[in-house]
């Protein structure tokens, strides 16, 4: 038997290593995916004021910070029954949208979509943004790099920081949109929704049009029949912010669907003894192995499964490159995880979409940017969908709060299911709880 | 020839090389400079020869230990970038239960199998030339230190508090909107975003040389707060700096 190993794997946020062992013949007899050390957040947020977890969570993870800063604060949100002002929903909701445009700009042309830009066969070496840059000439890299610029200025603008935003509170947000700044962002958005329609020409161009990359995308090899989790709003449609959690099996037929509370009757974690990350699935499916099919647990969070799970985007020109995508590879639901990578360009349009239409909305500039809390705090659940995956909070609190007080108001323990990486199980599924509970006493 | 550069990863979110990915158009002057040989979350290229060795993340497996004293013995300089690496960040909060209590919440009966060691900065275990504070450490920081580090000039940390700079960007004092700030004894550096952002300062820049332990106290005073208050909210990111140096 031989053994080949990846050590590390890269472009890729988190540490991993994968090794493949091959039969006397070359067939694959095993591959497992290694995470190779222990964070230790399920522990260490206890006894630390519950107000910081918009603060510590996102140090899970500095390419999506936004999004564990997010649930988070609406986990404190709803523990202390305090509905945002609507104005700060919507400047939320559009950090969040331009955060959705750098990340998934940033997963298309630097981490994951190399490999595809480059093609199957490139040299490590060319694997990278600058091979990027050398095969699809500067204007479009620098339209890449322009836009993650212009985003992360808004993110900055907004959310105070870049990386590891500080302006979600319980009850809404630190800080108003002045309207010169909005006026920015609407021009940049404009931008991006432009950006995005020529990723989703540049991805037909070089990947559809070549037969050798749409086999790859289709064959067996890279196609597995599992659960699709998605966050969806009230019409089924796919939302990054808020909304319900939506099961399908892998005949496209909704399985569940559940709301933020509901979330352990649905979801549980396996152990393996060779890796420190933990494997969710679902509960009421059971734990069957690293296996697809309707009678395993294993179910996938991905943009391609957000897409599997919902009825369509809820913007117009997302909306049109979804039925187009489902219409060229065969109809609902697609197995093949590549074409994640197209659903991520659909999610990035509509990304872009949304966040004019907030940019539009006369709302955002307001001055009511936040409901202080009153009432007594006690269990909070919050859930966001983060661009490779979805989190899922769950906040319980102690003592008597004060909510700026230090010397009360502490996490007493934390839960938190880590997430499977890109490769983990059959493909791709990742899920993150972060729950803060009540002392046993 | 340029010099080599190397960026390597230990625990950590990582955020600190995406901060230096974010220089966008920045970072295609900054190539021209230099040979960015190792760079894992933005490139699969991977070389064991380089001249200055940028370290993120902190220490926190046996084997991370080994592999930062590699580097050392070839890097001929050494820079701990951002506060994992720098006094700890995060990762240090776990220093305060046992390894079997971490271990056990995370996998239950499973703990058994499984390792982990409490968390160093850096230089707990190595020799390290230049600290780059922050929870991601400031861009222009880091350019500017490579820009010393090209010219041959000394870098210099910011040696103010972060009050100096909130005071510049025209902020109202985080204390007096009733948040906890730690912008008195934490070293700046960063223009006080998060204070600017609407909130205060979490000290991810860690203390500030000769912090004014008299004006800090009397702060605490005004606004009926304890030492024992503020050591809470100072360990969220500097919870291993009794080790660091």
């Amino acid at each position: 038997m031989r053994k080949l190993t990846i050590d590390p794997i890269t472009r890729l946020e988190g540490h991993g290593k994968i090794t493949i062992f091959l039969n006397d013949d070359g067939s694959v007899a095993n591959v497992y995916l290694q995470i190779p050390e222990l964070r230790g957040f399920e522990k260490f947020c206890e006894g630390r004021p519950v107000a910081d977890m918009p603060q510590i969570t996102p140090r899970i993870c500095g390419v999506c910070p936004e999004a564990h800063h997010m649930a988070a604060t609406k986990a404190l949100d709803d523990m202390f029954h305090t509905e945002p002002t609507s104005t700060a929903k919507k400047i939320r909701e559009l950090l969040y949208s331009a955060f959705y445009v750098t990340d998934h700009t940033t997963h298309f042309y630097i981490l994951g979509g190399p490999d595809f830009i480059m093609g199957p066969d490139a040299p490590v070496k060319d694997r990278n943004i600058l091979g990027v840059i050398a095969k699809v000439g500067m204007d479009l890299a620098g339209q890449v790099l322009n836009t993650r610029k212009e985003n992360h200025w808004i993110i900055q603008a907004v959310g105070g920081r870049q990386i590891h935003p500080v302006f979600g509170l319980p009850g809404g947000v630190s800080k108003r949109i002045s309207e010169e700044d909005r006026q920015k962002i609407e021009e940049i958005a404009k931008r991006d929704v432009a950006f995005a329609q020529l990723s989703l020409k540049v991805f037909g161009d070089i990947v559809l049009k070549n037969k050798a990359y749409v086999d790859m995308i289709v064959s067996d090899a890279f196609t597995h029949q599992t659960y699709y989790m998605g966050l969806v709003d009230d019409k089924n449609k796919v939302n990054f912010y808020d909304g319900k959690v939506r099961v399908v099996d892998p005949a496209g037929k909704e399985f569940v669907k559940y709301s933020p509370h509901e979330y352990l009757d649905h979801i549980a974690e396996h152990v393996e003894p060779w890796s420190y990350t933990k494997f969710p699935f679902l509960k009421k499916v059971g734990w069957k192995g690293f296996v697809d099919g309707k009678d395993s647990g294993v179910y996938r969070a991905t943009p391609l499964s957000r897409l599997n799970a919902a009825d369509g985007m809820a913007t117009p020109l997302a909306q049109a490159e979804y039925d187009k995508m489902y219409s060229t590879l065969g109809g609902k639901p697609v197995h093949h995880t590549l074409a994640t990578h197209w659903a991520r360009l659909i999610e990035l349009l509509y990304a872009a979409e949304r966040l004019l239409e907030l940019a539009q909305d006369k709302e955002i500039t307001g001055p009511n940017i936040r409901n202080i809390p009153t009432g007594k705090p006690t269990e909070g659940v919050g859930i966001v969908e983060a661009p490779s995956r979805n989190f899922n909070v769950r906040s319980r609190i102690s003592g008597n709060w004060g909510f700026l007080s230090t010397s009360s108001g502490r996490a007493s323990s934390t839960l938190l299911i880590t997430w499977s990486r890109p490769l983990s199980a059959p493909a791709g599924q990742a899920r993150v709880f972060e729950c803060f509970k009540r002392p046993k006493h | 020839m340029k010099p080599r550069v190397a960026f390597f990863d230990f625990t950590g979110c990582e955020g600190c090389q995406l901060e230096v990915l974010n220089f966008n158009l920045e970072i295609v002057d900054l190539i021209g400079a230099i040979d960015i040989v190792e760079f894992r979350e933005a490139s699969s290229d991977h070389s064991d020869d380089y001249d200055i060795a940028f370290i993120e993340g902190s220490q926190t497996t046996d084997r991370d230990v080994e592999r930062v004293q590699k580097i050392r013995e070839k890097a001929k300089i050494l820079v701990a970038l951002g506060a994992c690496s720098c006094t700890g960040g995060v990762n240090a909060l776990k220093n305060r239960f046992s390894m079997e209590e971490n271990l056990k919440v995370v996998y239950g009966d499973s703990a058994k199998l499984y390792s982990t060691i409490p968390t160093r900065p850096t230089s707990a275990y190595v020799k390290v030339d230049v600290h780059l504070h922050g929870c991601p450490p400031n861009r222009n920081e880091v350019i500017s230190l490579v820009k010393c580090l090209l010219s041959g000039k000394k870098f210099e940390q910011c040696h103010n508090p972060v009050c100096v700079e909130c005071k510049l960007a025209e902020n109202i004092c985080a204390f007096e909107r009733g948040e906890f700030c730690l912008g008195p004894i934490t070293r700046g550096g960063c223009n006080a975003v998060c204070v600017t952002g609407g909130r205060k300062c979490w000290g991810c820049r860690a203390l500030v040389d000769e912090p004014n332990v008299n004006s800090e106290k009397e702060i605490l005073k005004k606004y009926g707060l304890t030492m024992d208050d503020m050591m809470l909210q100072f360990k969220l990111f500097n919870g291993a700096l009794e080790v660091s140096k």
